[in-house]
């Protein structure tokens, strides 16, 4: 519709405040990138002409032409010496997908239309060009209008989602964290799914949480001293870390010696290494794996910047406008029921699903 | 054996290929009458097949039409159109009789395969192309011609293949009902009971059948994208490793 391709019944669509209805649909679909589901490139074309389609189109010289073309293949990834002349057959599913996207951007649309652009390429494929894209977006800063059926891909790739419903009723809109924590309707809630707790750690990084100080000590210190600091502290355990600071191992508070000094041999095997990079998913992840309550923050040359904790997480998802009495939610008779209800539920859920993104 | 050299020693006899009765001008005779009656259905029968292809209305008709018109025997349609002629010819005065009805009837023939291989290379258009082509401000006729066409053009070309074809060999026919080409000799031959001639006019023209389905297939790898087919691509590849490269006209 964005693009007039269907004429809206009722309704306006502005683009920068102009209503597009007014525009010509030709000069207007010439301004908005396009990328389609199963990238529709024409076969008949090498990639060169294919990404140069919509210059061509606004009457560019052949230079400027084939000069954008180049620019757009090697940002996306794309050696164009390698891949200019190529036809579309002779690509994989994920560089076809790429120069679907390098197609769209050919112009320097402000505003792209992706509709499902990931959709026809394997799990492992489809990931990489999501962390591409979103790379891309952070050079390119566009407006994009992402259409997906998958809502784990519409909460990593999107600023703001929009949740549509059968008969194309709008159930949300607002920004993914507060989809996931605050869904506004039931039909959100089955939606984003009953794990939507741990997507919503996936949004956050480590470096987004306010560190915990950990008690730390050199090899060598004196042991009654770290002993007493390591009681003062409510964390148990010592850190113990080089010269550079960076971890070596910790210590029971109960396993310090009450004289002498720390050695290296007091050390217990380490939590997991973290970097302020790592998103919460993937820390909380490593410490249960490594079945630990804390995971070690370094910096990028492995010195220590605090600790991050299984509590700490668990504190950062906890909705801030929860109050006291909202355990309803997750026991009690009420939830129960609601539990038994979702349930039974379960098969319309898939088909709600389906209608829903088809909307 | 016998009948070979004897075939031979007709192609070798300088009098068969002088005067109006000579190889050039039958072989000419019959090349014209092919490709005036190719270029006069190609006129009629691709414009209609683009309409039906690019818009699906009126498909069903046509399609019924060309398979009716497919499943009549050349021969029929031959002695169905020759009363035609000599209506024309009688209005007119211009045309020769023979002349008009076997091209009536070259012409007949030659549409139902040109029109429904337009029509399916049209519709076998990934629908996903031509609405990415609109998505990005493609008007009507580029869309037709930088995607539809060019994509279609494989099974266009193969329609008027089969159509030349088809042609050719029905412009023998026209010799019964009086007219020129390489049929002559054929009715020439059971007429005078010459064997030879018949065998030598009958070789031209399985001869030149041949040589027309060359030519198309010449004229597909030529025109048809390598894109589109797998193993044009490797070949280009090929040509590409070598510095060549070749620009399909699209």
């Amino acid at each position: 519709m964005v693009n007039r391709l269907i004429e809206p019944t009722s309704g306006r669509i502005l683009i920068d405040g102009r209503d597009i209805s007014k525009d010509d649909p030709i000069a207007l679909r010439r301004r908005i990138g396009y990328v389609i589901q199963q990238t529709g490139l024409f076969p008949h074309q090498r990639i060169g002409e294919n990404v140069a389609v919509v210059t061509r189109l606004l009457g560019w010289s052949r230079k400027r032409q084939r000069e954008r073309t180049d620019e757009l293949l090697t940002l996306v990834g794309l050696d164009p010496a390698r891949y200019r002349d190529r036809y579309p057959s002779q690509l994989s599913g994920g560089e076809r997908q790429r120069v679907g996207v390098a197609r769209a951007l050919a112009a320097d649309p402000p505003v792209m239309l992706m509709d499902e652009p990931f959709g026809a390429v394997d799990p492992i494929v489809r990931e990489r060009l999501q962390n591409e894209f979103l790379r891309l977006q952070e050079q390119l800063a566009k407006t994009i209008l992402f259409v997906t059926h998958d809502i784990d891909e519409a909460i990593k790739m999107g600023d703001l989602v929009a949740v549509m419903q059968q008969g194309g009723e709008l159930a949300q809109f607002g920004p993914p964290d507060e989809i996931l924590a605050r869904p506004a309707t039931d039909f959100v809630a089955r939606f984003v799914g009953a794990d939507r707790g741990l997507k919503r750690l996936s949004l956050s990084r480590v470096g987004d949480l306010e560190l915990q100080t950990a008690v730390t000590a050199h090899p060598g210190d004196d042991a009654e001293e770290a002993r007493r600091r390591t009681l003062a502290d409510p964390f148990r355990y010592l850190l113990l870390t080089d010269d550079d600071h960076r971890p070596i191992g910790w210590v029971d508070q109960d396993d310090i010696p009450r004289s002498g000094v720390l050695t290296e041999a007091l050390a217990i095997p380490m939590s997991p290494l973290v970097s302020r990079r790592t998103t919460l998913k993937d820390a909380l992840s490593m410490m249960l794996a490594a079945d630990v309550v804390a995971g070690i923050v370094v910096d990028r040359t492995g010195r220590v910047l605090g600790l991050v904790t299984v509590e700490s997480i668990a504190a950062a998802m906890r909705p801030p406008d929860r109050g006291v009495g909202a355990a309803t939610d997750g026991s009690g008779p009420d939830a129960a029921r609601r539990l038994a209800a979702e349930l039974a539920a379960r098969d319309d859920q898939e088909l709600g699903r389906t209608e829903a993104t088809r909307a | 054996m016998e009948a070979f050299i004897g075939v031979f020693a007709w192609f070798a006899d300088p009098a068969n290929w002088q005067g109006p009765n000579g190889i050039p001008t039958r072989l000419l005779e019959h090349v014209v009458m092919s490709g005036v009656a190719i270029g006069i259905a190609l006129l009629v029968a691709f414009p209609v097949g683009l309409y039906i292809g690019h818009t699906g209305r009126g498909a069903f008709l046509a399609v019924s039409l060309a398979n009716i018109g497919r499943a009549v025997p050349s021969y029929a349609v031959l002695v169905i159109v020759f009363p035609l002629s000599i209506a024309v010819n009688r209005e007119t005065g211009l045309f020769d009789i023979a002349f008009v009805g076997t091209l009536l009837a070259m012409i007949l023939l030659a549409i139902p395969p040109i029109v429904t291989n337009t029509f399916a290379g049209m519709r076998g258009v990934d629908p996903d192309l031509v609405e990415a082509g609109r998505g990005m401000g493609m008007r009507g006729g580029q869309i037709l011609s930088r995607i539809e066409l060019p994509v279609a053009l494989p099974v266009i070309l193969a329609g008027m293949r089969t159509a030349a074809v088809q042609v050719v060999a029905t412009a023998t026919l026209g010799a019964v009902i009086g007219g020129g080409g390489l049929g002559r000799y054929i009715v020439q031959g059971i007429a005078r009971f010459d064997y030879q001639r018949l065998v030598a006019g009958a070789l031209m023209v399985a001869l030149l059948a041949i040589a027309t389905e060359l030519f198309f297939s010449w004229l597909q790898r030529r025109a048809v994208s390598p894109g589109l087919s797998g193993r044009s691509v490797r070949a280009y590849e090929n040509v590409a490793q070598l510095g060549r490269v070749d620009v399909p006209a699209v």
